[in-house]
């Protein structure tokens, strides 16, 4: 036995020096076998001989390569995707990616280009997205224009452009995004938009620009998908620029590092000859705020106002009846009712996240919300001690309702009566108060996603789960189960439709073999990060084909008679665990090499035990534990020893038989 | 064997870049009378530069930095996680979201892998008086990957 382990152990010693000598050779990381590659900080300068030919994704970044010309990648034909940021590069030579008739996406982000050949980009039949970001590209003229036809996305950002006039001949029918982040661009004229005539629901971004003015009738009867025009000091001078023109998303925000005017009615005003769905002015600071600073908002669907300093939302806003979605994140709420729900009649979903004081829900503030579907009250300190059928009261149609991460929260006898369409459910982090037998989610027969992870449930009330027949993901990660143990009559004997069951960090030692026996649909079950013990395999007997995860447990033997659960399932994780790798385990070792492809996190499957094998991968583990030579030795020893008594014992026999004779 | 290989991996970077597997040198954000920041970059590719523009034991609120560093990842979605020692024992865990798809809080949020970043500018944190002492903090700035956009190991003095 002993030589034979320090055979093996020198086998992967061994191995392991073979692996860093290839190691030196074989500088890029295979993402994917002969098509993905990643090549970054090696400092090469040229493609390595190990790629191979058919190298499709390449990710060549923060290398060394001051000339690129048609022989650099001559040999990778296929690549669709070349990521060359920050290689260094001065010079695009004449038909360097002439042989690559698949490309289409090339990065050249963060290379001090000094020229571009005419026919730099020629080859791909259909280049897509060309990233020109920090290049010092000071004037559109630097970049060739033939073959770029093709092109969808424009990423200019970071450079010194001050004017967004493109050449006449520059092809703009198929530009989809066209990204001029933090340049220097501060006026834009009615010339500069014309160029972009031909392209159709284009996003145009000019975020962390300073513009200074527009020409009027610059946009005129222009359609864009969305507009960004962040941090810009000046939002009159954007908006009467974008008078007479359509787009979807309009972002006027701004940021902490940025001094801006506080926002007024009459700043707002052009506003009114923009025809746009979706606003962002995240961040502003609105002045004399009254129902008539939003005037002009009334075709918009979306509003954005995250950390806009608002301590309510005035009375009697008038005309926003088509608003469907708004977002109050990150402001100075002391109470729910001062958001003035009732301005908003069509709201299908509102965003109170991340309210900076203790958000008080007070009792129906809502009540005006009949189309409200989607509701996040999520870290806003929210505290009640009898939640929420006062604080929802008449939100008939909320289908997903996030409380997470706020004060402990006490839940009565159907705690979500006023919203019987709930589907979806989180209270992660959110400290429950639950009486036992008290069932707070009864009744919510449509309730498909329960989030309970971290809420200190009493897991102990058989009742809690009940009345939710359609339950299929339930998370109770982070919650605590009396003595570590789920008996066979448990919270879950209630849920018998679901499909996803997470039950990790739950400090669990053992599952009692009848726990799950009422869950025949569970396809998902993760029990990782608890101290489960082999034999909690044998909860799972009923179950076939499901993803289970057992990661991070104490799972030292599993027993032979276990073997079939685990064969039945369809993906496991038996990573982290403090496996035996000695002959008591043998037959599971071998089920484990004969199932490589069932298994989740091999790498990290290791052995605990004998020390001489420990984090050694499981998979690596060759064991004989047929019979040792001594074994053997003493075997025939006393087969031989056997033969000569028998031999005796006969003669004596015969002896004594004939003796009368 | 997977550490053994990231080590081996990490070695030949480090030596690559700057001769026989040094660590970055130690910089000065900040020193006055009585306060001293010394801080040390933990990223075993690249060094970044770092100041504070005032320095006392009694830190104002919403303090002016200077940073400059080459993002190896986009950020469009960027946290801070702050640890901090003193004599070799926890004394705060904090995680900052810096930039968020909802909420990009600042001008460099969305910026991409590769650019060079230099931030003039405020941070937002608030004001309060450092006991004297000598601590320890681990910061740490990563994307929705986890993977690492800077690391500092710092060293603040005061007296």
């Amino acid at each position: 036995m002993a030589p034979r382990v320090s055979c093996f152990l020198l086998a992967i010693l061994f191995s392991a020096s073979c692996e860093v000598i290839a190691s030196l050779d074989q500088t890029c990381t295979e993402k994917e076998a002969n098509k993905t590659y990643n090549c970054e900080n090696l400092g090469l300068r040229e493609i390595p001989d190990t790629l191979p030919n058919t190298t499709e994704f390449l990710e060549f970044g923060f290398n060394f390569l001051p000339t690129i010309q048609n022989t650099t990648f001559s040999r990778l034909i296929n690549l669709i995707f070349l990521d060359l940021t920050r290689c260094q590069i001065n010079w695009v030579h004449e038909d360097t990616f002439q042989s690559h008739h698949q490309l289409n996406t090339i990065v050249l982000t963060g290379n001090p280009l000094i020229f571009m050949a005419e026919t730099s980009f020629n080859g791909p039949k259909s280049l897509k997205h060309l990233f020109l970001i920090q290049t010092g590209i000071s004037n559109l003229d630097f970049i060739p224009v033939h073959n770029l036809e093709n092109l969808e996305s424009l990423h200019l950002g970071s450079n010194h452009i001050s004017s967004i006039k493109f050449p006449e001949n520059f092809p703009t029918q198929n530009l989809k995004v066209l990204d001029f982040q933090n340049n220097a661009i501060h006026y834009l004229s009615r010339e500069d938009i014309k160029v972009l005539r031909q392209a159709t629901n284009l996003s145009l971004n000019f975020n962390g620009n300073d513009i200074k003015g527009i020409e009027p009738g610059a946009f005129h009867s222009k359609i864009f998908q969305s507009l960004n025009f962040g941090g810009a000091f000046n939002l009159s001078v954007i908006l009467n620029g974008l008078r007479n023109s359509t787009t979807q998303s309009l972002w006027l925000g701004t940021f902490e590092d940025i001094d801006d005017q506080e926002l007024t009615s009459a700043m707002l005003e052009g506003l009114c000859e923009v025809s746009v769905e979706s606003i962002n002015l995240q961040k502003h600071h609105f002045s004399g705020l009254s129902s008539t600073t939003f005037r002009c908002f009334t075709q918009l669907r979306e509003l954005d106002l995250t950390a806009t300093h608002l301590q309510e939302l005035p009375s009697g806003i008038e005309g926003m009846n088509s608003l469907k979605k708004l977002v109050l994140n990150v402001n100075i709420f002391d109470q729910l009712c001062q958001i003035n729900a009732a301005s908003f009649p069509s709201l299908t979903d509102l965003y109170i996240k991340g309210n900076m004081r203790k958000l008080d829900l007070g009792a129906g503030c809502l009540e005006k919300l009949e189309n409200l579907q989607k509701l996040d009250l999520s870290h806003s300190d929210i505290e009640a001690s009898d939640c929420c059928n006062l604080q929802l009261k008449n939100l008939l149609h909320l289908q997903y309702l996030n409380l997470s991460h706020n004060s402990p929260l006490g839940l009565q006898n159907q705690a979500f009566e006023e919203c019987p369409q709930l589907e979806r459910l989180d209270l992660a982090f959110t400290h429950l108060r639950v009486n036992a037998p008290q069932s707070p989610f009864q009744n919510l027969r449509l309730l498909q996603v329960l989030n309970l992870s971290h809420c200190l449930l009493d897991t102990s009330n058989q009742h809690l789960l009940a009345g939710l027949p359609n339950l299929r993901h339930l998370n109770l990660q982070g919650n605590r189960f009396p003595d570590g143990s789920i008996p066979k009559a448990n919270l879950l004997q209630t849920v018998g439709s679901l499909e996803v069951l997470i039950l990790s960090f739950c400090d669990l030692l053992s599952i009692d073999q009848q726990a799950f026996h009422s869950l025949g649909k569970l396809s998902h079950v993760d029990l990782s990060q608890n101290s489960l013990p082999g034999n909690s395999i044998d909860a799972l007997s009923h179950l076939k084909g499901i993803y289970l995860n057992l990661a991070a447990n104490s799972i030292q033997v599993i027993p032979p008679r276990l073997l079939p659960i685990l064969s039945q399932q369809s993906t496991i994780n038996l990573s982290h665990n403090p496996l035996d790798c000695t002959c008591s385990n043998v037959r599971f070792i071998m089920w484990y090499k004969e199932n490589l492809h069932k298994l989740e996190g091999s790498e990290e499957t290791t052995c605990a035990s004998p020390p001489s094998l420990r984090g050694v991968k499981l998979s690596d583990v060759k064991l004989s534990c047929g019979m040792t030579a001594v074994g053997i030795f003493f075997l025939i020893v006393f087969l031989f020893l056997f033969t000569i008594l028998l031999i005796f014992s006969v003669k004596y026999l015969l002896r004594k038989k004939y003796q009368h004779i | 064997m997977k550490a053994f290989m990231a080590a081996f991996l990490v070695w030949t970077l480090i030596s690559a870049n700057g001769g026989g597997g040094e660590a970055w040198p130690t910089h000065t954000a900040c020193r006055d009378g009585s306060l001293e920041v010394l801080y040390q970059s933990c990223d075993p590719l690249q060094d970044f530069g770092f100041s504070v523009d005032q320095c006392s034991k009694q830190l104002k609120s919403n303090l002016n930095v200077r940073f400059g560093i080459i993002l190896r990842e986009d950020i469009k979605q960027l946290f801070l996680d702050v640890a901090l020692f003193t004599k070799g024992s926890s004394i705060l865990n904090y995680s900052y979201p810096v930039c968020e798809e909802d909420q990009p809080k600042f001008t460099f949020c969305g910026r991409r892998k590769g650019e060079q970043i230099y931030y003039a500018g405020p941070v937002n944190n608030p004001g309060f008086e450092i006991p004297p002492g000598e601590y320890q903090v681990l910061l740490e700035l990563y994307n929705e990957k986890h993977s690492t956009v800077a690391c500092a190991n710092a060293t603040v003095i005061c007296s």
